[in-house]
């Protein structure tokens, strides 16, 4: 039995069979309310029981935290981080490219982002549309793509490991579409749908992943110039009604909230308060289209270090400009791990879920909030110093 | 001077009946489509100003136009009292609503409904633009294409009205390729068609020597032939417009001549051969001394060209939209370069016809839009005074008879009212 005493003054025990016990304050599960008091049972890495009135079993190692805050792992659904700038170009299918291609796990941005609370990120891949936005800030148009058309698989991955083979959650994540609006790009991506519409299976590298998108048993994430561009693609996709469209926005897409939220189009868009176009008129992206009830996910406006690291603060000023605050805790959790399609495993503290978590000296949108511990899949990965 | 005196103003007719009507109208609803604009003075650009009229709206149409017309009960109105009412201001070049690279072949796959210059077109009273893309550099003299678009903000489905109205045609003389281009492919494409004709004429088709082959890439230059469409081209000086005009006498196309600052030099040459111009009245270009005839720019050039009997439009300098810069160079102030026409000695009626209605026929709509008239699409915009005073605003603009601009809604102008 191993005991060691953090800093902060909380006390952890890890017992040697893999079976720990979080008591804290506070556990915040996102989908099933507040527990006060809560205790959190994990074995094998997943959680095996919540509440307030569990059986501690004997053998677990307990991490005894009255004064803290047990929230979910956050999930950034769409991020070029630690990966290299993407190439610009012409419109061009290219399903069989992959991220698991071009990680590069042994790097110091994932364990930074670690210990800012992500534990779950979805990559956009390389020669990718969505890179503009990403590089640098991508707000007002959204991630101007550089390079356009069926651009690749994005993944799940996990920010930690050895190897590619460490960070990759999931075998298929999602296909990659850059868009703008004009005729070369619509029949590049058109071309390559039409080919895999009528097959239900494929073992040829750049037909499968289309008609595992086409079927909807894998996301499509969609990066595109203004909401111009938007009502474009709709429209071109409409014929595919299976497919399941997610669109990575900048914060002009409000303009369209109406036109998504009837199209049931999740919205992943910069954490930010904007501004009117050519307008000192401030915006809340974000809440409108909440309001408009279109189902966002939050990323960090800029995709740094630095972003993911102001990430929370950013959040926090979203509720405070009027974002419902439930609305936006499930932003940056469970919405973005249900788009992910990974919601079965991570995104709320729930039996059966891995033991992704944080722990925290407050609430979570408390500007005031430290990150005492990043725990990933009931392993300690991150303690504050 | 008032604003809205500008014209002589008739004495305001059946006032009470007016008044009358007032009372019955219903009050305002934001959901439903606006039926009527009452009591303004509408100027119908093809049948003169009808005082203290009516306009009906029916399916994004205008149903009917007149004095005393009555509006159905219920109806959605919208009280034009002491207001000019005229057709959507037509600009006959435009940097508008058209995302994307330079290099596209289609725009209808690249209309931006919310590009931001849209919103500006709006609020300056522009509802009808001929837009242009895809001019690459080289030898080819007709490159990209165009379109006449609406400026329906948000509105994708509404927006392309047509799509080409012309044959972009470039015959820059420091590429003197392009022009050598231009009419080797006129002829092949007429050898073509001729060949054709003597086809569909002979009696007996067995005897036909061998199969009448296209060349190839002369569709543009056989639509320029059978007229269906006018190249549209550059003609700045009196040479240039007489060379262009020269490819009319010998092919009979249809051609449009934009940038024509010299058209005043050879107006009658170009009304001969109802060729059509677009000019900028404002426009200074030097004399030439090194030429022996008449050079240079006239403000007098609009009514030189309106007595030679030539059909022309007005636009700005710059053919963008800016909220900053040089105020009034721009297409948001439109009816400010014809005013700058009257200055010259042309008549207001001509100069409102060159943004209107004769700026659609030019570039091939005006079955549609450019005027008040039972039938056209209902795009009115609505002004707080004479659209050539300079303290006017454009206070309501529709298209298809929605309501897309309200300056009181506007957070570009809403505060701003010079008569107060």
């Amino acid at each position: 039995m191993l005991l060691c005493i953090l800093s902060c003054g909380l006390s952890i025990s890890v017992a040697a069979d893999d079976i720990t016990v979080i008591k804290a304050d506070r556990v915040d599960t996102v989908t099933s309310g507040l527990i006060e008091n809560g205790i959190i049972v994990i074995e094998d890495g997943r959680i095996k029981a919540i509440g307030n009135d569990v059986e501690i079993p004997e053998t677990a190692g307990i991490i005894d935290a009255p004064d803290k805050t047990i929230f979910p792992g956050l999930v950034n659904p769409a991020s070029r981080i630690g990966l290299s700038p993407p190439p610009s170009g012409g419109p061009a299918s290219n399903p069989h490219y992959t991220v698991a291609d071009e990680l590069y796990p042994h790097q110091d941005a994932y364990k930074r982002i670690l210990g800012a609370g992500f534990t779950t990120i979805g990559l956009v891949p390389g020669g990718n549309g969505a890179a503009g936005g990403f590089v640098s800030y991508g707000y007002r148009f959204g991630p101007s793509p550089p390079g356009t058309g069926i651009t690749g698989q994005g993944l799940v991955v996990r920010p930690i490991g050895q190897k590619p083979e460490d960070m990759i959650m999931t075998e298929s994540g999602f296909l990659m579409i850059g868009f703008q609006a004009d005729d070369r790009t619509k029949k590049v991506i058109k071309d390559a749908l039409e080919s895999a519409k009528n097959k239900t299976s494929s073992t040829d590298p750049k037909v499968r992943p289309l008609v595992t998108a086409l079927q909807g048993e894998m996301p499509t994430f969609i990066a595109c110039g203004g909401p111009g561009a938007m009502l474009h693609l709709m429209k071109l996709l409409e014929p595919y009604d299976k497919m399941k469209l997610v669109l990575i926005a900048g914060s002009e897409k409000y303009r369209i909230a109406s036109q998504l939220a009837e199209k049931k189009i999740p919205v992943i868009l910069p954490a930010q308060i904007d501004f009117e176009l050519f307008t000192r008129n401030r915006i809340n992206p974000p809440k409108m289209l909440a309001d408009a009830g279109v189902k966002i996910a939050l990323r960090p406006k800029a995709d740094s270090i630095a972003g993911h690291e102001d990430f929370l603060r950013e959040i926090a000023e979203l509720v405070k400009c009027g974002l419902d605050r439930d609305i936006a805790k499930k932003a940056i959790t469970i919405r973005p791990a249900e788009i992910l399609a990974v919601d079965y495993r991570l995104g709320s503290l729930e039996v059966g879920k891995d033991a992704n978590l944080l722990m925290l000296s407050g609430d979570p949108l408390d500007v005031g909030t430290k990150i005492h511990m990043v725990m990933v899949e009931g392993k300690i990965v991150h303690k504050a110093p | 001077m008032d604003k809205k005196q500008m014209n002589c103003v008739a004495p305001v007719p059946y006032l009470a009946l007016a008044l009358f009507l007032m009372l019955m109208v219903s009050p305002l609803s934001a959901d439903r489509p606006v039926a009527a604009i009452k009591g303004g003075d509408l100027y119908t650009i093809t049948s003169g100003i009808i005082r203290n009229g009516t306009i009906l709206i029916k399916d994004g149409k205008i149903s009917r136009i007149g004095q005393n017309i009555e509006v159905p009960k219920n109806a959605r109105v919208i009280d034009a009292r002491g207001k000019v009412v005229m057709p959507g201001l037509v600009a006959a070049t435009a940097e508008v609503g058209v995302s994307g690279s330079a290099n596209i072949n289609k725009i209808a796959d690249s209309l931006d409904p919310f590009d931001y210059n849209v919103s500006l077109a709006l609020a300056s009273g522009i509802t009808t633009a001929f837009v242009s893309r895809g001019r690459p550099p080289g030898s080819d003299p007709i490159a990209g294409t165009n379109a006449v678009i609406k400026t329906t903000y948000g509105d994708l489905d509404n927006m392309l009205l047509r799509e080409p109205v012309a044959e972009n045609v470039s015959l820059s003389r420091s590429l003197w390729m392009r022009k050598t281009n231009f009419l080797q492919n006129l002829r092949k494409a007429r050898d073509y068609l001729q060949k054709l004709d003597a086809d569909k004429g002979a009696p007996d088709k067995a005897k036909r020597p061998q199969e009448i082959k296209k060349p190839s890439g002369v569709d543009a230059y056989i639509r320029l032939l059978r007229r269906q469409l006018p190249a549209r081209l550059s003609g700045t000086t009196a040479a240039d417009i007489l060379g262009t005009l020269e490819l009319v006498d010998e092919f009979g196309i249809r051609i449009i001549i934009e940038d024509a600052i010299e058209g005043w030099i050879v107006a009658e040459e170009i009304a001969k051969r109802n060729v059509s111009v677009i000019i900028t009245p404002r426009q200074k270009r030097r004399p030439n001394e090194d030429i022996s005839g008449p050079s240079g720019s006239t403000l007098e050039n609009a009514a030189i060209l309106k007595k030679a009997g030539v059909k022309f439009a007005v636009v700005p300098p710059d053919a963008s939209f800016t909220t900053w810069g040089v105020a009034g160079r721009d297409l948001m102030a439109l009816p400010m370069e014809a005013a700058f026409a009257v200055s010259g000695g042309l008549d207001e009626q001509t100069a409102l016809e060159a943004i209107t209605i004769t700026a659609a026929e030019i570039i091939g709509v005006a079955d549609r839009v450019g005027s008040l008239q039972v039938g056209k699409d209902a795009d009115i915009i609505i002004l707080d005074g004479h659209p050539f005073h300079h303290k006017t605003f454009v206070e309501l603009t529709l298209i298809n008879g929605k309501i897309l601009y309200d300056k009181k809604k506007s957070i570009y102008f809403s505060h701003i009212t010079p008569d107060d």
